[in-house]
């Protein structure tokens, strides 16, 4: 086939197409609300939610979503093939950096020992599974939005996805779980958005070549 | 770079994405000696025709990310840098291995102009695996010259299912495309 004739046929069609960001600002808050809903007729909220939410406890939500909001920013300028994304980037880091230096905090004040009690609970586990289920359908979102972008680098832009929904998972899960301590939220939650993460990786190493 | 006329193909662009065919017809075809003018510096050992094939990729390739441009920013970065992604992955599928430094692509030059001899094979090949319809819909609109209305009432479809069965044949071209080459 000539060139040119490849050309005529391309132009011919002109469906309209939707732009990632567009995408993802039509598909996220459908899927924060389903994920909301979920927790709330399977998993229940803590019975004291109203208390906590005004109260230094907030920070188990408030941390994942403002983790959330950063991988939305990154995930946007990384569905653009000739964009710099520089600044995206360092946030997300600086608050990956952020968490390290709290956990680094968390083991130099709390002795192993009482950090296993705080991890001797089966919510823990309960945690590292709800937070990835809570996250599914935001994950497929995040992932079906980057498809329309074209990232230069799949398996990032995947990984970033995961971040971006795996916040959006572990906040939800939050309203939730009743375990407040630093030393249980850095390893459950954090441990939690990790899976999510490795997860946007995988599939989006798959899903978002192009 | 010759000096780019008005219109510039960011206002092509914005246009075609309003659905204007011929605007886009039009950006097409000015891109399309760039395109070339990088494929063939890069890769020129493997032969015009194969390199034809490597264009052809790159501009089914433009039409299908061309939402993820952004219409208040400059078209030509977002091209070098669709391009540039889609020219290492060709030639890579094809055992080449390329390397295009970024600043390099903006420097290179097109192909001269009106120098289109060669009939790539690869697209016919991939086309001829479309199912039957959608393969003779594209080419109907690309050979023939049809529009979609003509095609659509030679078929005993409305245009707009010739259209929607465009753009997916479209898309499968990408995907079958990847799987016949490597």
């Amino acid at each position: 086939m000539k060139t040119d004739a490849l050309i005529a046929a391309l132009a011919a069609d002109t469906t309209p197409r939707v732009a990632p960001g567009a995408r993802l600002a039509r598909t996220l808050p459908v899927a924060f609300v389903v994920s909301v809903v979920l927790l709330l007729v399977f998993w229940h909220v803590r019975p004291d939610l109203a208390e906590v939410l005004t109260s230094a406890p907030v920070y188990k939500t408030l941390v994942p979503l403002a983790l959330a909001l950063a991988a939305l920013w990154l995930a946007r300028g990384m569905a653009r093939p000739e964009a710099r994304v520089g600044a995206e980037a360092s946030v997300v880091g600086v608050m990956g950096l952020g968490m390290l230096g709290a956990l680094a905090y968390g083991l130099a004040t709390n002795s192993p020992a009482e950090i296993a009690e705080l991890l001797d609970t089966r919510d823990f586990e309960n945690c590292l599974i709800s937070v990835p289920v809570l996250a599914a359908l935001p994950l497929a979102g995040a992932l079906w939005a980057m498809q329309a972008g074209a990232p230069r680098h799949p398996v990032l832009a995947g990984a970033v996805a995961g971040l971006l929904a795996g916040g959006i998972g572990a906040a939800v899960y939050s309203l939730h779980c009743p375990h407040d301590p630093l030393m249980y939220f850095l390893p459950a939650y954090g441990g939690a958005m990790l899976i999510v993460v490795a997860l946007g990786a995988v599939i989006g190493g798959r899903v978002l070549r192009w | 770079m010759p000096p780019l006329d008005d219109p510039s193909w960011e206002a092509l662009m914005r246009a075609a994405n309003r659905g204007d065919q011929r605007a886009y017809a039009r950006l097409l075809g000015a891109v399309t000696p760039v395109v070339r003018g990088i494929v063939r510096a890069r890769g020129g050992t493997l032969g015009p025709e194969a390199c034809e094939d490597v264009v052809q990729e790159v501009l089914l390739t433009i039409h299908l990310k061309r939402q993820s441009w952004r219409e208040d920013a400059p078209l030509r970065p977002w091209l070098y840098a669709v391009t540039r992604h889609k020219v290492v992955d060709a030639f890579r599928a094809r055992g080449h291995r390329v390397e295009i430094p970024v600043e390099d692509v903006a420097e290179i030059l097109p192909a001269p102009p009106g120098e289109d001899p060669f009939e790539a094979r690869d697209m016919a090949r991939v086309i001829g695996r479309l199912e039957p319809r959608a393969a003779e819909i594209v080419r109907a609109i690309g050979i023939d010259g049809e529009s979609a209305a003509e095609a659509g009432a030679r078929l005993g479809m409305s245009e707009g299912a010739v259209r929607v069965a465009l753009h997916r044949a479209f898309k499968s071209l990408a995907r079958l495309r990847e799987r016949m080459i490597e």
